[in-house]
C-alpha cells in the first residue's frame, strides 16, 4: 500500500492555553519526504511542529502519530531545530560540544559520552565541512554554519525525522541554497525532513511536498500545485509586499 | 611584623572555622552559580533564599533542625517554580515575587514575635559565619561534596538542558527532571550559604563570581573553575577585611566579590577602548 508515514495528522486542533491557532488540520508525510510548511507569521507553523513532537498538547485530533507511534514514543526518532531566537548563541559551548549533545540525546539520560561518540561527532562535522571549527564557540559562527552544526547534531542523534523551524531566517541567498542542497542530500540518505518557513524563494522549490497553512490547511501537494499565484494570495492575504532575506522586495498581486 | 598580621586571625578557632566554612560555600555556590547566571535565574535564587529563611524560622520555633526547615522550603520553592512555569508556559516574575516576599514576611513575623528568637533574626539576615561550629562545617562539607558530585556526574546533561531545552525535549530527553535537579542543587547551595552571608546577600555568592568569570572566558568549564577561584578569593579577602575593620563578614565578602567584578569589567572596557584607538 502506501509507504510508512513519518507524520500522520488528522483533524488536529491545537494552540496555546485558550487560544486556538490550528483548526481541523490534516497532513500525511511519507517517510523519506522533504516537506515544507509555509504560511504567514502567526499562521501556526511552529504550533504544528511543536504539537507533532509533543511540546504542545493538542486540544483535539483524530490521529496524531510519528512513525505510527504516539508523539511521546516516536519523538526519540526526532531532531528538532529551534528557531534562531530560541537559542542562546552566547552560551559558552563549542561546536563539537553542541554536536555531542546529539549523542547524549541518542543515549538517553543514563548514557555517558564515550570515545566513539566523539568520533561520530567529528565525522559529522567533517561531513558538513566544519571540522576545522570544532573548538569555536557556537555564537561566533555565521548563520549558515550554525544551521549546519545543528544538522550535524541531528545526524549523530540518528534521527529519522528532522524538523526545522524557520531554517532560512537570517541566511543570505547563497546560504539558503546551500541549506536546501544539504536538506536534499539528507532526504536522499533516507531522512524525513519538515521545514517551517515563510521564505518562499529558493527553499520551497526543491521540496517534494508543501503544506500551505494559515490556521487551517489552504493547500497541500507538490510545489507546482501549491505555489500558485491564487493560493499564495489567499494564504498571505494582507502580508504583501514582502521583503526577502537578501533585501529584495517580492510583490504578489492578483 | 606584616607576616604576623597576616596570620593573626588564625590564632582564633572561630576565625579558622569561619575561613573554612565561608571558603567552602563560596566555592560551591560559585560553581553552581555559573548555571544560575547562564539561565538568568538570579531572581529565582533570591526567592529561594527568602523562603528558606522562613523554613529556618519554623525550624527554630518547632525546635527541629533549621537546616531541614531551610532545605524543605528551598526545595519546595525551586520545584514549585519548575511546576508553575511548565503549567503556565511563562516565567511569571510577579507571581514569584508576591509569593516569596509573602512567605518571607511570615518568617519575620514568626521570629520577631517569639521572645528568645529575636536575636536570631539579625544573624539570619546578615549571616553569622563567626559563630559557625565544627559540626556545621562538617554538614556543609557533606552537602558540598554531594552537590559537586551530582554536578560532575550529570554535567553534560545540565549543559544540554540549559543550552537547548526545546530541542532536547522534542527528542524525548527528560528535560523537566534535570531542570528540577539543577534547581534542587541551586537550592542546596543557597541553604548551606545562608549562615555565611545571610539571606539578603546569598544570591551574590551565586552570581557575582560566576558573572566575573563569564567576562574572562567563553568556555564553560574554565568559567566554572574561575568562578570558584573568584568566590574563594573573595571570601578569604572579605574575612580578613572583616577581621581588621570589624565589619560584618558576609557584607565584606560580597563587597570584595563585587570589587572583583567591577575591576574586571573596567579593565576590559579600557582594553577594548584602547584596542579601538589603535
Amino acid at each position: 500500500m502506501t509507504a510508512e508515514l513519518a507524520l500522520d495528522i488528522q483533524n488536529l486542533s491545537s494552540g496555546y492555553q485558550d487560544q486556538v491557532v490550528l483548526e481541523g488540520v490534516s497532513w500525511q508525510v511519507p517517510r523519506g519526504t522533504l516537506a515544507a510548511v509555509i504560511g504567514p507569521n502567526g499562521g501556526g507553523k511552529s504550533t504544528l511542529l511543536k504539537t507533532a513532537v509533543g511540546l504542545l498538547q493538542p486540544f483535539s485530533y483524530q490521529a496524531l502519530a510519528l512513525f505510527g507511534q504516539t508523539p511521546r514514543e516516536g519523538r526519540r526518532r526526532v531532531a528538532y531545530l529551534p528557531q534562531r531566537e530560541e537559542v542562546d548563541w552566547a552560551f559558552p559551548i563549542s561546536v563539537l560540544e553542541v554536536v555531542l549533545q546529539g549523542r547524549l540525546v541518542r543515549l538517553g539520560w543514563r548514557g555517558r559520552l564515550r570515545r566513539e561518540d566523539y568520533a561520530a561527532s567529528r565525522e559529522a562535522l567533517r561531513f558538513f565541512g566544519l571540522d576545522n571549527l570544532e573548538e569555536v564557540q557556537i555564537g561566533s559562527l555565521s548563520g549558515g554554519q550554525r544551521q549546519r552544526v545543528f544538522l550535524a547534531r541531528a545526524l549523530v542523534q540518528e534521527a529519522d525525522l528532522i524538523l526545522l523551524d524557520e531554517p532560512a531566517a537570517g541566511l543570505d541567498a547563497k546560504a539558503q541554497h546551500e541549506l536546501a542542497d544539504l536538506l536534499v542530500s539528507l532526504r536522499d540518505a533516507g531522512k524525513t525532513i519538515i521545514a517551517a518557513t515563510h521564505d518562499l524563494d529558493c527553499l520551497t522549490e526543491c521540496f517534494d511536498q508543501v503544506l500551505a497553512l494559515n490556521r487551517r490547511v489552504f493547500a497541500v501537494g507538490d510545489p507546482a500545485q501549491v505555489l500558485t499565484e491564487e493560493t499564495m494570495v489567499k494564504l498571505f492575504a494582507r502580508h504583501f509586499p514582502k521583503v526577502g532575506s537578501a533585501g529584495e522586495v517580492i510583490v504578489h498581486e492578483s | 611584623m606584616s607576616l604576623n598580621l597576616l596570620f593573626e586571625p588564625f590564632q582564633y578557632g572561630f576565625m579558622v572555622r569561619a575561613f573554612v566554612g565561608v571558603g567552602l560555600v563560596a566555592v560551591v555556590a560559585a560553581a553552581i552559580g555559573t548555571f544560575v547566571v547562564l539561565k538568568g535565574l538570579a531572581f529565582m535564587g533570591d526567592a529561594i533564599a527568602h523562603t528558606a529563611f522562613t523554613g529556618i524560622a519554623i525550624g527554630l520555633l518547632l525546635g527541629v533542625s533549621i537546616h531541614l526547615g531551610a532545605l524543605v522550603f528551598a526545595l519546595l520553592t525551586a520545584l514549585g517554580v519548575v511546576f508553575l512555569t511548565r503549567v503556565s508556559n511563562v516565567r511569571n516574575d510577579t507571581a514569584l515575587a508576591i509569593l516569596f516576599t509573602g512567605v518571607f514576611a511570615l518568617g519575620i513575623v514568626l521570629l520577631a514575635s517569639s521572645p528568645g528568637f529575636v536575636g536570631d533574626l539579625n544573624s539570619l539576615l546578615l549571616g553569622s559565619v563567626l559563630a559557625i561550629q565544627a559540626e556545621e562545617i562538617a554538614l556543609i562539607a557533606v552537602f558540598a561534596l554531594v552537590l559537586l558530585g551530582v554536578l560532575g556526574v550529570f554535567f553534560s546533561h545540565f549543559v544540554l538542558i540549559s543550552f537547548d531545552p526545546v530541542g532536547a525535549e522534542a527528542a524525548g530527553f527528560p528535560v523537566a527532571v534535570f531542570q528540577s535537579l539543577l534547581l534542587a542543587l541551586i537550592a542546596v547551595a543557597i541553604v548551606i550559604s545562608i549562615q555565611a552571608v545571610g539571606v539578603v546577600l546569598v544570591v551574590a555568592l551565586l552570581i557575582t563570581p560566576a558573572a566575573t568569570a563569564g567576562l574572562l572566558t567563553r568556555r564553560l568549564k574554565p568559567q566554572i573553575f574561575l568562578s570558584s577561584l573568584v568566590g574563594l578569593a573573595s571570601s578569604l579577602i572579605g574575612l580578613y577585611i572583616s577581621y581588621f575593620f570589624g565589619a560584618p563578614p558576609g557584607a565584606t565578602v560580597v563587597l570584595v566579590a563585587t570589587m572583583f567584578f567591577a575591576v574586571v569589567l573596567i579593565v576590559q572596557k579600557l582594553r577594548r577602548a584602547g584596542g579601538r584607538a589603535c
